[in-house]
């Protein structure tokens, strides 16, 4: 062992050489490379101060509607909205918020875009805890009662340790969504001016608007080694921990979703860097664990303060509720009421454009991502090597991809009308085809083993394979990483169909480009196209997935959901 | 006269569907005394697992009255205990953190905790799986750390619903004995047993008393007791006359 840490000294020792000769030889570029882990470093710590936030709300917010069930009629349909509607939609609004309130202050803007990370990773994992909670067997809840388990105990010992398999799980998801917006948020242009805060995200967008390749490609690496890295050192290690607090009782999970922390399994595992990691953040947890012991006492110790607490939640949970209605209503009423904008009368024009355009990309992503989830899905010796490739590939957000894709559309087509539209396409298309291909791949290697023996021994092959046993086992997949896939591609509209950082802007007619130009492109922001915009957005959003998607979810389950 | 441990005073529960009532429980009335080992016997859905639950306190009845010790009963009480057929341990917990569940909650020192929590391991024969999870352990012994946790809290009222009922048929015969040996040992709580049961076999086998119910509402059809000399034995006429008769009253 001595020996390996002797060469990584020598090692260690070069490295610093050619650091000091290149920072001699090329000032510029050890400028950019001492940069650029600084750069991940904040929007890595923008990331986690998100999450923490979405954490604590997930926990609260999920905790009291599966506690509260008054709470629960109103807390649930909120939920379902804000989870299915086009997040980004919102960015623009709360920039103006934040910007405004800091006067253009740093801080305004820190706040604006950790806030819109929050709203990426807060809703699913709301869910996750909810569903937890209310899914909880009986019998362990009864022994939890008739043991005596209450208050924080009970948290403790049942609520929160049944909690952890849904939220370590939703917290991965939640991640890659963050790095999107992340990416998306950390430089913008508005008000005449271009805000822009050190990042990842803004260091790749930079090189993008100077056409500089090298910092592009620098900016997309270190952002993929981060993504590895924190997947190797945080999230799979907490997945198999987390497979600790599973039920035993499997109910029937519909859909066989893919579990997201068995990617990247080729990656070395460093057990010694991992147990050093664990032992190194042992006492904090003995800690904690002291810490919550010690509140045990005083909080059962004071029943009334309890209480009280509680009611003071419940009261201004109720205010901030009532006053988010009002002024919404109030705000909807006046729109309706006066006459309607002359922008509006493109809104039609522009859902439709935008509605075509997804379906486009979405028609793509099913082309490629169905033979490849089948080939993937039951050759093992293929996929050793075409699934390291696909896996860094998808763990890039679409945002970081789109000074590559624009580029890459100048080039293929000459004038800048096709190249914008193309560009638009390609962003939706990387925004939804992971979800397709993973969600896909999921389903093909849960085709139970004997029903694959006994195609085989009937002999069904070629097309007949396909129809009877594939593309059936495939359904329920299909359906939920669509439905995944839409909402992402919503999402990407929204940056994808106005670039602001190319000169002239390349643009093309849709919600986004309308919810751009009313936010940005105007001295002040035209609060009521800006409204318009994202509620046509949710219609449709909400209107695809009661109409369509549901409906068509709940004949799957029924008809291909194969029993294990 | 001192009042008994435990009244069950004309338990009744109905459900509300649609303003539609359904009665499950009817008029159910009897007593638990110290040293008393009762069943409940019935057909499945008469209502049996309902009734538990409403004497540990985890469910109120629609009319009625649970008292324990002379007043009305509470989930909570560390003065009775529960053992479920589903085990119900908490997956993530090991056996001794199992065991010490009610111990916790009720403020108990860890070192109180472990010593306790250790000797009723060992009194279920778990000596050397203190540390394991549920999932390491077969169903046998997953029900002896449910029975540990419920004997931890030394309870004065066990009650099991279906203890038994998801063992394979030589493990629930040798948890039975084990039960029994428990019981008989003046040194270990509890005092009294009351279990619910679908197997009149068990019933005959185990109880001093046997409440026989009846379904659809579940009411009480008799109440039988058992004066066969212990240790039992199944191929005794006696033991078949008690099944007899018990099944031809619940058919």
């Amino acid at each position: 062992m001595r020996g390996l840490r002797g060469r990584l000294r020598i090692l260690a020792g070069i490295v610093i050489l050619v650091a000091i000769v290149v920072a001699i030889l090329d000032p510029q570029a050890a400028f950019n490379a001492v940069q650029l882990p600084l750069f991940a470093l904040f929007s890595t710590t923008r990331m986690v101060l998100a999450y923490l936030l979405s954490l604590v709300f997930a926990i609260t917010f999920g905790a009291t509607a599966a506690t509260n069930k008054r709470a629960a009629v109103i807390m649930l349909p909120l939920l379902d909205v804000l989870q299915s509607v086009p997040i980004l939609g919102f960015f623009p609004a709360a920039l103006v918020f934040f910007v405004v309130t800091f006067q253009g202050s740093p801080v305004g803007i820190e706040l604006a875009v950790t806030f819109l990370i929050f709203t990426s990773m807060a809703w699913n994992m709301a869910f996750g805890v909810y569903e937890s909670l209310t899914t909880i067997p009986v019998d362990l809840e009864a022994a939890a009662a008739s043991f005596g388990l209450r208050g924080m105990l009970r948290f403790r010992l049942l609520a929160l340790p049944a909690a952890i398999p849904k939220l370590v799980y939703n917290s991965i998801l939640s991640w890659s969504n963050g790095w999107f917006f992340l990416v998306a948020s950390e430089t913008f242009t508005a008000f005449g001016g271009t805000y822009t805060r050190p990042g990842l995200g803004s260091f790749i967008t930079n090189a993008g608007i100077a056409g500089d390749a090298t910092g592009i490609a620098l900016g997309i690496g270190v952002l993929a080694a981060v993504v590895l890295a924190l997947d190797t050192f945080v999230w799979r290690p907490l997945g198999v921990w987390s497979e600790r607090f599973r039920m035993e009782t499997t109910g029937h999970e519909v859909p066989r979703a893919p579990s997201p922390y068995e990617r990247f399994r080729w990656l070395p595992r460093f057990p010694r860097l991992r147990r050093t990691f664990r032992t190194a953040i042992q006492p904090v947890v003995t800690k904690y664990h002291r810490a919550s012991v010690r509140l045990d006492r005083t909080y059962s110790a004071h029943p009334q303060v309890l209480r009280d607490i509680r009611y003071v939640d419940l009261a201004m949970f109720v205010a901030i509720l009532a006053l988010v209605v009002v002024v919404g209503v109030l705000g909807l009423a006046r729109l309706f009421l006066s006459r309607l904008p002359d922008a509006a009368a493109e809104l039609p024009r522009a859902a439709a454009s935008s509605f075509i355009r997804l379906g486009l990309a979405y028609g793509i992503a099913l082309a490629w991502t169905i033979p490849m989830a089948a080939w993937i899905g039951r050759s093992p010796r293929g996929s050793r090597y075409i699934t390291p490739v696909l896996e860094v590939a998808a763990s890039l957000p679409a945002t970081a991809l789109l000074p590559i894709i624009v580029g890459f559309a100048l080039i293929v087509t000459a004038s800048l009308g096709p190249a914008a539209e193309l560009s638009a396409i390609l962003i939706a298309l990387f925004s939804m085809q992971w979800y397709l291909l993973f969600n896909l791949i999921a389903g093909v290697r849960g085709i139970p083993e004997d029903l694959e023996e006994a195609a085989r021994s009937f002999g069904l092959r070629g097309r007949a394979y396909w129809r009877r046993v594939l593309l059936p086992a495939m359904v329920p997949s299909l359906l939920t990483g669509s439905i995944t896939a839409w909402g992402a591609g919503w999402n990407a509209l929204i940056v994808s169909e106005y670039i602001p950082f190319l000169s002239p802007p390349p643009h093309v007619s849709g919600l986004g480009y309308l919810l751009d130009i009313a936010t940005f492109r105007k001295p002040l922001p035209d609060n009521e196209m800006i409204l318009l915009t994202i509620l046509t957005m949710i219609v449709i959003v909400l209107a695809m997935n009661k109409l369509l998607w549901r409906p068509l979810y709940k004949r799957a389950a029924v008809k291909y959901r194969v029993e294990v | 006269m001192e009042a008994p441990l435990l009244e069950v005073k004309d338990v009744t529960k109905s459900y509300f569907e649609n303003g539609k009532e359904f009665k499950v429980l009817d008029l159910i009335r009897f007593e638990l005394a110290e040293r008393d080992f009762v069943c409940v016997v019935g057909p499945s859905g008469c209502g049996k697992s309902t009734l538990l639950r409403i004497i540990v306190g985890l469910e109120p009845p629609t009319s009625g009255q649970v008292l324990f010790e002379g007043s009305p009963i509470r989930a909570d009480n560390p003065q009775v205990a529960m053992v479920f057929q589903s085990f119900a341990l908490f997956p993530w917990l090991t056996v001794t953190q199992n065991v010490e569940l009610g111990l916790e909650a009720q403020g108990i020192s860890p070192e109180d905790r472990h010593g306790r929590a250790r000797k009723f391991i060992d009194a279920v024969g778990l000596t050397g799986f203190e540390n394991a999870f549920p999932r390491e352990l077969s169903g046998g012994m997953k029900q002896r750390v449910g029975l540990a946790r419920a004997l931890a809290i030394e309870p004065l009222l066990l009650c099991m619903d279906e203890p038994f009922s998801s063992l394979d048929p030589l493990t629930a015969q040798n948890l039975r004995d084990e039960i029994l040996q428990l019981w008989a040992n003046p040194d270990l709580p509890p005092k009294a047993v009351l279990m619910v049961t679908h197997s009149i076999e068990e019933a005959v086998y185990l109880a001093d008393r046997v409440i026989v119910l009846s379904s659809r509402p579940g009411h009480m059809v008799a109440e039988l007791e058992i004066d066969l000399p212990r240790p039992r034995n199944r191929k005794e006429p006696e033991f078949y006359g008690w099944i007899d008769e018990i099944y031809s009253l619940i058919v």
